[in-house]
């Protein structure tokens, strides 16, 4: 395999920044050859996936764009029509197959992804990663010079994120008050070492990379293919499709859930509660994996990266440790579906985000409007086809649960939930670990929109601002 | 693996469609357009047998060439395929077919190469053996019991569920009360009928399409 040039990269598809403030700037050109100068700005202001061995910066930027983003940028038809169909419809036009309906339906979502009228449409994100609310400030301001300069475009809308802070400690957590972050795959020359469980199962037990394919465009996935990618292939090598979604928390609906429930299991009492909310998951809210650690949460392992992702679920078939339905083990399944893992390889997504909106204290009183308050995720799912990862573990695994054995049932926490919908905690005889079936399952993420994305290399974002795509 | 699992026969049935350049439309046209009319639900003709667990029908017009370096290849006729995981075996489960639904196999099975009627079992079974291929893989969801078994299991694995979620932590001596109840219903429940989903196994979402 060739050596990836880290140089052509965007930052943002390579790793994880694990900076706490970000803003994602949603931007609609309103004229094709500023745009194209704004890009030619953004060409040394973008932030590459060069390592950062001279140490860290205080911020970053990255941008992406629709497919109406590469209409309004006036890209050849012959290339346009290129692109992967999903992309093309945009994820509002995939809410069948990803399960965007009822309470998930467009009609819930913000105003800035409702609104279908043309000069309101969303053509680029445009992200801001900072060390600080300073930083981040003036980054924002200075982008916003260089749009106006241009003439380029408008900001239809920003959203703001931000690591969760706890007792004065910036966290990894999420609202609902696990660490999340652990575990996304590892890509065969994207990382410097590979972390066990992070890529894929090998008939030996040792994990090795995924191909690079599975996140760049340009290069052999797990199947030996070529994802399918627009033309010419030098405007897709090195690029990648992203998901972003806005996901609204019910923190409340969360929490009375966990305390209806949790009173019924086992002693009842809060290591109860906190036992369950792990079943839920199939990692304790520090992060410690239920299947290796499953009677309490044990921080040296979250900190250990050779054990903090490195299990398998074959010798827990009935779920007793992990249950079969959790999250984590219904969205990375590893070797529960048998076949060494091989049936999971082409269904991996790398996963960025950062919650938005004001944390909840643990202890913290709450109310009826304590659902109202903006307060969730912006997640982001990176990958070299979003048809074939993020949309068939969000149909098949999230709202389905038929390779998990799990019948119907969805997700618990992701899942869009009919009426009378369980979840089935596999227990054992041992009066610490009984097993339970939660029922009538509220939705406790709900989508407030989003759209699919192409993150483009430098040499790409190029080839965009001097208007030199050429698809012959 | 034969045609046999347990108690559930893998019947695959190839049977040339006839070729009649003066037929309007074609044959293998007209077996689509009546297959396309035919419920895939509970109103499916083909659960009127009560051995049937799936059954699928499908018109194959050839091998399709999909360019080089393969070579190109052709079928001698179209085919009528049917596929199905029943009870009994092939002449148990097609007798029962021809008494329970003749009209349906016949207006099926008259644009099929020497297919004699099901008039004349001994010549109609005669028929569907000698179109008998063996079925190398079941339907990845069979199991090795009945239909009616496996209906009943379905209503048993739902009805349990619900009853441990209703009454999950009460008192043994009450709860013992209420299960031998419980499974005195559920043992004078009526079985239930094929292909009805009870509205909780409903799916809502869109299915089908190529990640799936």
């Amino acid at each position: 395999m060739s050596k990836l040039n880290a140089t052509d990269i965007q930052g943002f598809v390579l790793r994880g920044y694990n900076m706490p403030y970000a803003r994602y700037c949603f931007l609609h050109f309103t004229s094709a050859p500023n745009a194209r100068a704004l890009m030619r700005e953004l060409l040394g202001v973008i932030t590459t996936g060069q390592l950062w061995d001279q140490g860290k910066p205080q911020s970053t930027v990255n941008i992406a764009f629709t497919h109406k983003g590469l209409v309004s940028l006036q890209l050849p038809l012959a290339t346009l029509i290129t692109f992967p169909v999903e992309f093309q419809l945009g994820m509002k036009a995939r809410g069948g197959i990803l399960g965007d309906t009822g309470i998930n339906g467009p009609e819930h979502w913000d105003n800035l992804w409702q609104d279908d009228s043309e000069d309101a449409e969303v053509h680029a994100w445009l992200a801001i990663h900072a060390l600080s609310q300073e930083v981040l400030e003036d980054r924002f301001v200075y982008l916003q010079a260089l749009i106006s300069q241009t003439e380029s475009a408008q900001i239809l809308d920003t959203q703001d994120a931000a690591a969760l802070v706890e007792g004065g400690k910036v966290t990894l957590k999420e609202h609902f008050g696990y660490t999340d972050g652990f575990g996304n795959p590892d890509y065969l020359g994207v990382c410097r070492s590979t972390q066990p469980g992070q890529g894929k199962l090998m008939p030996d037990g040792t994990w090795q990379p995924l191909a690079t394919g599975e996140l760049l465009l340009g290069y052999a996935d797990e199947a030996g293919e070529l994802p399918v990618a627009p033309v010419p292939h030098i405007l897709a090598a090195n690029g990648t499709f992203m998901v972003y979604r806005k996901l609204h928390q019910n923190v409340a609906t969360f929490r009375r859930f966990l305390d209806s429930w949790s009173s019924r299991y086992g002693a009842g009492d809060a290591q109860a509660r906190e036992k369950l909310a792990s079943k839920f998951i199939g990692r304790w809210r520090d992060g410690t994996p239920v299947e290796v650690s499953p009677d309490a949460p044990d921080p040296t392992l979250t900190q250990d990266p050779n054990r903090s992702t490195n299990f398998t679920y074959s010798n827990d078939a009935a779920g007793t440790r992990c249950p079969v339905g959790a999250h984590i083990r219904r969205v990375h399944p590893r070797d529960a579906f048998g076949f060494e893992g091989r049936l999971i390889n082409r269904r991996r997504i790398t996963r960025r985000g950062l919650p938005y909106g004001p944390y909840l204290p643990e202890d913290a009183q709450f109310d009826e409007l304590t659902d109202k308050t903006d307060r969730g995720v912006a997640f982001m799912v990176l990958n070299a086809s979003i048809s074939r990862q993020f949309e068939f573990v969000q149909q098949q695994w999230i709202n389905y649960g038929n390779d998990a054995h799990q019948g119907n049932e969805k997700d618990l926490l992701l899942g869009n939930h009919g009426p009378g919908e369980k979840y089935v905690i596999q227990g054992d005889r041992n009066a610490a670990n009984p097993p339970l079936i939660c029922a009538n399952l509220p939705n406790f993420v709900e989508l407030r929109g989003g759209d699919y994305f192409f993150i483009p290399s430098i040499t790409a974002l190029g080839l965009i601002a001097m208007n030199l795509v050429d698809p012959r | 693996m034969g045609n046999q699992n347990g108690k559930v026969y893998g019947l695959t049935l190839l049977c040339p469609i006839l070729e009649d350049d003066r037929a309007t439309p074609s044959h293998d046209l007209q077996i689509r357009y009546y297959l396309a009319q035919l419920s895939t639900g509970p109103e499916s003709p083909f659960t009127r047998s009560s051995s049937t667990h799936l059954a699928r029908l499908v018109v194959m017009d050839d091998v399709v060439y999909v360019g080089a370096p393969a070579c190109e290849e052709h079928l001698n006729s179209k085919y009528l395929i049917f596929e199905t995981n029943c009870d009994s075996d092939l002449d148990g489960y097609m007798t029962e077919l021809a008494q329970t639904i003749p009209d349906t196999l016949d207006q099926i099975w008259q644009h099929c190469t020497g297919y004699p009627g099901t008039r004349d079992l001994s010549a109609f079974l005669r028929y569907m053996r000698s179109c008998q291929i063996e079925t190398t893989f079941f339907f990845a969801a069979t199991n090795d019991k009945n239909r009616n078994e496996t209906l009943a299991a379905l209503q048993t694995q739902r009805s349990v569920a619900e009853f441990i979620t209703a009454h999950q932590g009460m008192d043994p001596a009450q709860l013992q009360r209420e299960f031998v109840a419980f499974a005195g219903r559920l043992k004078s429940a009526p079985l239930p009928k094929p292909a009805v989903f009870p509205q909780s196994a409903e799916r809502s979402i869109q299915t089908g399409g190529h990640n799936e």
